[in-house]
């Protein structure tokens, strides 16, 4: 009995040896727990997203039930010549794109205006201007659709209805102060209200980015600041005394300080706008007549309103594939993952 | 429960700081007026200061204007939102209706608000031989207690895998350490998304294994997505923290698990704020993935929500969705609050400036 144990034990410790595992690697236990998990739950569904885009499936139950067949790459070349799938692509990119640009010019004024030594009360305004983050995305997505609302009494109509009253009443003013001539507003100062924000291509587009910068400008801002906070006073100091403009020691000692923070968080947001979901469905599901429809809303739409679970796992791959490609590019020249090697 | 205390308190001293802000503000004025007499400061500088702070207040206006309108909004219950005389409700007919049919009539707290109060008995056939059963409620116990189930398990195995696997990252080296990393790295910004775009395949899977309708696994699948960007955020939070600490303890016959619990516990609580707050937002905000897994007996406040902004294609029921969303951002809302200052410190990325 003791001797099959003993021979148990130097199997174990045989098997122990040959497992290129030393006590020195113990720390990989500690990770192995939430790698397992992360592959149940993200990795293995992607896999097996790559498997439904090969088969024919039309609904849930064709894949569960077996009913499905392998049909090679036929969804990705039926996906290559359907117009829908570039108009979907390239408003993703340009959406992607424009709102970036617009993140980082108001986030970056916003963390230099709160950064200011002029502002009285910068840290509570500091504490007030991330409120948004605080809030659930569905809630002020929801609180965007109703301001941007097509009705003639909608908050923006509103808003641009007195715009356009002002500009009517600068118009009179100026014509009553001009008295040898008669003077009237240019019709291009004017805007026609009621403005159709979510049934226009370009106009939802526009509320989508306007929205896609409000949810995103807190978490740019706080990384921006925080940035701007490391930047010792004695650098400004000495560039003003070397007589160093606003604008000089903008570009000089701020612009630097910054440029990391700022492009470390433009690649994170801007992989979550690639992504971008809820803002195109709570507003108009991607509309009008699917123009807009981001990438993700396509691929969601392919498979539960119109029963195309293949072509819809294709093109969610696709989605996929590019948001990888693009976290792999950012992660090796943004050198995101910086820490990783310096152990 | 000195944890809750400290909080507590916290929250307090902020209160108490906001307070006093007016009288601050006060004393400002009186300084900036009197350094003028006595011409310390000049007034253009003066007034270049009280530009730029009026700038700073105009821009939060303009920033806050949804969440000003919304609140004001969900006092208005019984008047028309949309009307021609502007914006915003009329501040007299102002009133709390909302409020109460969130509380008393919609699934918040208890289906159709039939309040009920838990009672525990003993005996029963679980773990543990104790049954807990709510008792004056028909319906039973409401979304907000799905949603707390759910962010309970997300939390709990959440950080169970997430810290350990930071320290790891952080402190030892052990194989494939670098390729792991690397991959969460990549991984991190492919959460929430990802988790829609793989939904056609999760719906399948989760149909397939009889996984569907089980908050449990629910929280198990909100944790999963929040393991990359929060093991990485934590493990950089970590690295900030100056090995030589450690060492020292060492050195002074300090145990394993003592460091642990002296040293990096209490040095990494900003990190670990930032962090609770993440995995919570995980669990409490999704709500795509809910409602196509769930059955409505099982929504959580998130699908709630969703719904009721959907509830008329074209018209939300603006101050009863407003008052509802209103109180399910509250406990995040105070959280963050308190851990404000954290919340900074947790998210500057130690080594990212510069």
């Amino acid at each position: 009995m003791a001797s099959s144990i003993g021979t148990g034990v130097n199997q174990l410790s045989q098997l122990w040896e040959w497992i290129p595992f030393s006590k020195r690697d113990w720390g990989l236990l500690l990770v192995a727990p939430g790698m397992i998990l992360f592959s149940a739950f993200m990795l293995y569904p992607i896999v097996f997203l790559f498997y439904i885009s090969l088969t024919d499936a039309t609904f849930a139950g064709s894949v569960i039930g077996g009913s499905a067949e392998l049909i090679g790459l036929d969804n990705y070349v039926q996906l290559l010549s359907d117009s829908q799938f570039w108009t979907s692509m390239s408003t993703t990119w340009l959406f992607v794109a424009v709102s970036l640009v617009i993140k980082v010019i108001v986030a970056v004024g916003i963390a230099l205006l709160l950064n200011h030594a002029r502002v009285a009360g910068k840290r509570y305004m500091r504490a007030a201007v991330i409120v948004p983050l605080g809030f659930p995305a569905i809630f002020t997505i929801t609180v965007w659709r109703g301001m941007f609302s097509d009705a003639r009494f909608g908050v923006f109509n509103v808003v641009l209805d007195q715009y356009n009253e002002a500009v009517l009443w600068l118009g009179s003013a100026v014509d009553t102060v001009v008295f040898f001539a008669s003077v009237s507003v240019p019709q291009a100062l004017l805007v026609d209200v009621p403005v159709g924000f979510l049934s226009g291509r370009w106009e939802a587009f526009f509320a989508y980015v306007i929205t896609e910068v409000w949810l995103a400008y807190p978490f740019m801002v706080i990384i921006i600041v925080s940035a701007l906070q490391d930047v010792p006073r004695e650098l400004h100091e000495a560039a003003k005394v070397d007589g160093a403009g606003y604008f000089h020691r903008f570009t000089t000692v701020t612009l630097p300080a910054i440029r990391r923070p700022v492009l470390f968080a433009s690649i994170l947001t801007g992989a979550t706008s690639f992504q971008q979901f809820l803002i195109p469905w709570v507003f108009n599901q991607g509309g009008p007549s699917r123009q807009n429809e981001l990438i993700i809303v396509y691929g969601y739409r392919e498979a539960l309103n119109f029963n195309e679970f293949g072509l819809s796992a294709a093109i969610l791959i696709v989605a996929i594939g590019f948001v990888g490609l693009f976290m792999y590019f950012a992660v090796k020249y943004g050198r995101l993952a910086e820490g990783v090697a310096d152990k | 429960m000195s944890w809750l205390r400290s909080s507590a308190d916290l929250l307090r001293a902020k209160l108490v700081s906001f307070a006093t802000a007016p009288k601050r503000a006060v004393v400002l004025v009186k300084r900036a007026i009197y350094d003028v007499r006595n011409g310390d400061r000049s007034v253009f500088d003066v007034a270049a200061s009280v530009a730029m702070t009026a700038l700073g207040f105009l821009m939060l206006l303009v920033l806050l204007f949804p969440l000003y309108w919304i609140t004001a909004a969900s006092l208005a219950e019984g008047t028309r939102l949309f009307n021609t005389d502007g914006i915003f409700p009329d501040p007299s007919t102002y009133n709390l209706d909302a409020y109460r049919w969130v509380i008393f009539e919609s699934d918040f707290f208890f289906e159709s608000g039939d309040w009920g109060y838990p009672t525990v008995a003993l005996g029963g056939n679980g773990l543990l031989p104790v049954s807990f059963e709510w008792a004056g409620t028909d319906t039973g116990p409401g979304a907000l207690f799905n949603s707390l189930y759910i962010v309970s398990v997300t939390i709990v195995v959440g950080f169970s895998m997430i810290v350990p696997a930071a320290y790891a990252f952080s402190r030892r080296s052990f194989i494939a350490r670098k390729r792991i990393l690397y991959g969460y790295v990549l991984f991190t910004q492919i959460g929430a998304g990802l988790s829609i775009a793989t939904l056609v395949a999760l719906y399948s899977l989760f149909s397939t294994y009889g996984l569907t309708n089980n908050l449990f696994i629910l929280g198990l699948f909100y944790a999963a997505g929040a393991i990359p960007f929060n093991t990485w955020l934590l493990k950089t939070y970590m690295d900030n923290i100056p090995v030589s600490y450690e060492e020292a303890a060492m050195v002074d016959g300090a145990s394993f698990l003592e460091t642990i619990r002296e040293i990096i516990i209490p040095l990494t609580k900003p990190g670990l704020a930032v962090i609770l707050i993440f995995v919570w937002l995980a669990g409490w905000n999704e709500f795509i993935i809910a409602q196509t897994l769930l059955s409505p007996e099982n929504y959580p406040l998130s699908v709630e929500l969703y719904n009721l902004a959907t509830e008329g294609r074209f018209s939300t029921p603006w101050t009863r969705f407003a008052a509802f969303a209103n109180l399910f951002a509250l406990p995040v809302a105070i959280i963050y609050f308190a851990a404000q200052r954290s919340v900074e410190s947790g998210l500057s990325f130690g080594g990212m400036e510069g």
